[in-house]
């Protein structure tokens, strides 16, 4: 049985459901190894901001999911994520928080908290909602 | 669930009594505080122009547009509506956050005050170069021409940000005050009137005026866009091929302009006639003003990639299409990618390539120019990563600052003399010494979206304000 851990804005409509671990992406080098290693399938990927340079070259070999802890639908990687049929969940929160995102004041906390209960975690996307996308842990854990 | 057929509704928006959809919770109060907060949408321009004290959010004449000035009125009317147009498109766009990659706050508010301060006398000069009628001509040429900047966002971005972020950024920087640079604000927010009106020709200037439509190419070129369509099942490889063509020159678009939307332009709805709806998007895909696009160069990809949609509405179940004044489509249900039924690509490999030489490239084509697309787009990747905080800030600074106004300069043959006489390519002492007060105190990150996305840093020029007034103290 499966529980939400995290929902935020879903970036569009539709009946994917990916499911992946969890990788939090912190800086362009750890975006360039990750294409490198040649597993970027596996990995349901965590970034903190909701701009598409960041992800670019992710986003143009094909990004299995992607959870943002920022941004919206309207935003460059809402649009893009959008374009690419990718998945893509945007400022979630844990739900069991009450932690919330709010744009130019939220300190790191907020962001460590998510990164600390996902990083590596099994999880799987509901992004069937018009308006909210959910975050589900799988079976288990790496 | 989510995807579905039905029938659609978005004709019911352009019915003179609708109200259209609200596509965010959040409302708006501006300068008008103590009144009816504003929503989104089309209801949202109904208020704002029910609010203007002047007839210059309405259809205005030719005659109207070549004035040389506005009214103090007309100038607080057209600041209002600009900062609700503002907020009303980006005001879910600004939680993106930090990028990761590029600092987009800093590079972009040092570019709105750079603009502020220096495009006046650049615009001055085009005007008196191409004359006023020969500045709404600029804006005409988008009527018969795809792949050309002189589109929504560039010419939205004369006023909304040039002079309508700009100002608010200084006031908020304390740099100016309310009643200071009238003449100048004047001459930005002309140049822009001219431009948009030039290419709408209907009297208005925002596609918001106008229910989010931007409907500017004639059907002459329609026809011939329509001429080298391919249709498609969305379950064929070509519809495959098409989208991901399509979102992968999306994204280096995206990233050729660090990551704003100057490498987007949509125009449409375009009803045809058997009931699809058609977005005709441009994807600046290589600028050649920029340094960094040598990597664009090396992988032949061109200035810019024209993508024709085709989207079945009754499948889809539209309720309401919005082609906004920066540029981009937005639609409820918000996912139309799986409702294309149609598709086009043409080239133009050079910002001034004759039309009659842009070319289709066929649907079963695409795979080459994707593979350039995907390697561009690592290259870039890789020379961005390696640029010091700095640079990349200065960079950015440069796609808005010269990016904004380039196609409109590039037309009128006044660049060169811009960059010549009026040196575009400097970054004026003021500004280059903003660059550390930015950074103090949230300035970026905080204060100015803060007062960009509220609407409370528009602050109108008061009564005692002079139309002939520049800044003449500082205090």
């Amino acid at each position: 049985m499966s529980s939400i851990v995290a929902e935020g804005f879903n970036a569009f409509e539709t009946r994917q459901a990916p499911t992946g671990v969890v990788k939090y992406l912190e800086t362009p080098n750890d975006v360039l190894a990750l294409i490198q290693s040649g597993t970027l399938k596996d990995y349901i990927l965590l970034v903190r901001g909701g701009t598409t340079t960041f992800l670019a070259p992710v986003l143009s070999i094909g990004a299995t999911g992607i959870l943002t802890m920022s941004g919206a639908p309207e935003s460059h990687l809402g649009i893009v994520s959008r374009e690419f049929q990718t998945p893509c969940v945007m400022t979630i929160n844990l739900t069991d928080s009450d932690s919330r995102y709010q744009a130019g004041n939220t300190d790191d906390a907020h962001f460590e908290a998510i990164v600390q209960q996902l990083d590596g975690k099994l999880v799987r996307l509901d992004c069937e909602d018009d308006s909210i996308g959910r975050v589900y842990l799988a079976e288990h854990s790496v | 669930m989510s995807i579905r057929s039905k029938t659609a509704t978005y004709l019911l928006r352009y019915e003179p009594d609708d109200d259209g959809l609200r596509f965010q919770d959040l409302t708006y109060e501006g300068n008008f505080v103590g009144l009816e907060p504003v929503p989104d949408g089309i209801l949202g321009d109904k208020m704002m122009r029910r609010r203007a004290k002047t007839g210059v959010l309405e259809r205005v004449t030719r005659e109207n547009v070549l004035r040389e000035r506005y009214t103090l009125d007309e100038i607080n009317d057209l600041n209002n509506y600009l900062a609700w147009n503002i907020w009303d498109v980006l005001v879910m766009r600004a939680t993106e956050g930090v990028s990761g990659m590029i600092p987009r706050q800093e590079y972009e508010i040092l570019a709105f005050m750079h603009e502020f301060y220096r495009w006046p006398e650049i615009l001055r000069m085009t005007t008196d170069e191409a004359g006023p009628q020969g500045v709404i001509d600029i804006g005409a040429t988008a009527r018969r021409e795809i792949g050309t900047k002189v589109n929504c966002v560039h010419d939205w971005c004369i006023g909304a940000v040039g002079f309508g972020m700009g100002r608010c950024g200084l006031l908020a920087l304390e740099a100016i005050e309310p009643d200071d640079y009238v003449e100048e604000s004047n001459e930005i927010l002309k140049f822009m009137q001219r431009v948009l009106w030039g290419k709408r020709q209907d009297g208005y200037i925002l596609n918001s005026q106008d229910r989010y439509r931007c409907r500017v190419h004639d059907q002459e070129i329609l026809d011939q866009l329509l001429g080298e369509l391919e249709d498609f099942e969305p379950d064929e490889p070509k519809h495959d091929a098409f989208t991901r063509f399509n979102a992968a020159a999306t994204l280096l678009a995206f990233l050729d302009h660090f990551d704003c939307r100057l490498g987007l332009g949509d125009t449409g709805p375009y009803l045809l006639p058997d009931g699809r709806v058609l977005i005709v998007r441009d994807l600046f895909t290589n600028e050649e003003e920029f340094h960094w696009s040598d990597v664009c160069d090396h992988e032949d990809v061109p200035h810019c990639y024209t993508v024709v949609v085709v989207i079945d509405a009754e499948a889809m179940g539209l309720a309401e299409i919005r082609v906004n004044d920066i540029s981009t489509t937005f639609t409820r249900p918000k996912n139309y990618v799986p409702y294309i039924t149609g598709g086009a690509v043409f080239v133009r490999e050079k910002w001034n390539t004759p039309m009659g030489e842009v070319r289709p490239v066929a649907l079963h084509d695409l795979g080459a120019e994707l593979e350039k697309l995907q390697q561009a787009t690592l290259k870039l990747y890789g020379k961005l990563a390696r640029m010091p905080r700095r640079e990349l800030i200065t960079n950015g600074h440069w796609v808005y600052f010269i990016d904004m106004i380039l196609p409109h300069l590039r037309l009128a043959g006044t660049y060169e003399k811009a960059c010549r006489d009026y040196d575009l390519w400097e970054i004026d002492q003021r500004v280059s010494n903003y660059y550390y007060e930015i950074t103090k105190r949230k300035f970026a990150q905080e204060v100015v979206p803060t007062k960009i996305f509220s609407g409370k840093g528009y602050l109108p020029f008061s009564e005692k304000a002079d139309l002939r007034s520049s800044k003449y103290r500082w205090l």
